[in-house]
């Protein structure tokens, strides 16, 4: 197998990833584990909330130093200064904002979804994370009711070679058994209100 | 094995053409965000020395032995400062870009606090009134850039050869943009 994507016999394409790049294996399983939450499961409405934010940040941090360096190219530099001064501060605010945002709101979430029944709603997250030169990926599945605010949780802590051959070709069929199981697990135990985690 | 295929460009494209509008709109402003950092830092540093060019590379040897070609050089231009015999300043004459490190060696001040000074490189065996503007004898504070405060040897040769061929600098500058647009964080 050395071609980039080949057809496999369902007739979808298969993502090959350069295994020995950390972080491209962990966005690949972050897609995979995405594509078969939410693929079979017409339910689970996908939500861009905190992707969203993220690049609202990113974009107004951009655009304060678009307008700084605007600014300061009409209005030669001491005439500028004020201006540029109240740039500097505020881009490095929304910076450090950003970093806030994305080191404790969003956490490693790569996915957010709402499942919406007659009687409940309930929100379910996906996030991972694998550390720089480890082979463990920590899947975390999480459902909170909207309601009463009650949070339960699953993970799965498996070594990234469990999803990935050896040509780097990631295999959705064993991400599925295991986004399904951690699934299953949360939906089953409705009236359960204790967290649990299992390797 | 071609260097293509060592690299994993394949893998990267294949990463690249899977991202979805919101990755590749982030992809963009990471990008973005890179370069608007390091446009703000040279800002800060402008507003925190208060000169329009913080810092400076020397360009020639006019100023050896104290300062050789490719020096970086860090200045300041605080109002308040008096500009004194002896000190080396850096200033842009009128009409042109290319800003000029030299020693000032003659300075009449006004009773008002305006100055106009002469100035010459340590190396030159004349003044520099053959570089100042037609008709310009001396020059003012508003010519001066920034005093230099501080210097670092030999690291600003990489801006000089840039500079000399600017297709370098824009074919690695092009390699490392799209490095950063495709690789995903």
């Amino acid at each position: 197998m050395g071609k980039k994507d080949e057809k496999s016999q369902q007739g979808e394409e298969l993502v090959k990833v350069n295994k020995w790049d950390g972080s491209a294996v962990k966005h690949a399983l972050d897609d995979a584990v995405k594509t078969c939450l939410l693929g079979d499961r017409p339910q689970l409405k996908e939500q861009f909330g905190l992707v969203n934010t993220r690049l609202a940040l990113c974009a107004l941090a951009v655009s304060v130093a678009i307008m700084a360096h605007a600014w300061d190219f009409t209005h030669p530099f001491p005439e500028s200064r004020p201006v540029l001064l109240f740039s500097v501060l505020a881009y490095f605010a929304l910076l450090g904002i950003l970093t806030l945002h994305s080191s404790f709101r969003e956490k490693g979430t790569f996915a957010v979804a709402l499942q919406k029944d007659k009687e409940r709603e309930r929100l379910w997250e996906a996030s991972s994370d694998m550390r720089k030169y480890d082979d463990k990926y920590l899947l975390t599945l999480s459902v909170r009711d909207t309601k009463n605010g009650k949070r339960r949780e699953q993970s799965s802590n498996k070594s990234c070679a469990a999803f990935i051959d050896q040509n780097g070709i990631v295999l959705d069929n064993l991400v599925a058994n295991e986004v399904n199981r951690l699934f299953n697990a949360l939906a089953a135990d409705k009236k359960n209100a204790s967290s649990l985690s299992s390797n | 094995m071609g260097v293509a295929s060592m690299l994993q460009i394949d893998e990267m494209l294949g990463d690249f053409n899977r991202m979805n509008k919101r990755q590749s709109l982030y992809q963009v402003l990471s990008f973005a965000m890179i370069v608007s950092s390091a446009l703000m830092i040279w800002k800060g540093l402008m507003v925190v020395t208060g000169s329009e060019s913080p810092i400076v590379v020397v360009l020639s040897g006019s100023m050896e032995p104290a300062f050789h070609r490719g020096d970086l050089l860090f200045l300041t231009n605080y109002k308040e400062e008096p500009v004194r015999v002896g000190e080396i300043v850096v200033f842009k004459v009128e009409g042109r870009d290319i800003p000029i490190v030299h020693r000032v060696i003659k300075l009449h001040e006004k009773e008002d606090g305006s100055v106009k000074f002469l100035t010459k490189g340590d190396n030159n065996n004349v003044d520099d009134r053959g570089l100042y503007a037609p008709n310009q004898l001396w020059l003012t504070k508003k010519d001066i850039v920034g005093r230099a405060r501080g210097f670092l040897p030999y690291v600003g040769i990489i801006t000089i050869f840039m500079n000399e061929y600017p297709k370098v600098k824009w074919a690695i500058l092009s390699i490392l943009a799209i490095f950063v647009l495709l690789h995903r964080e």
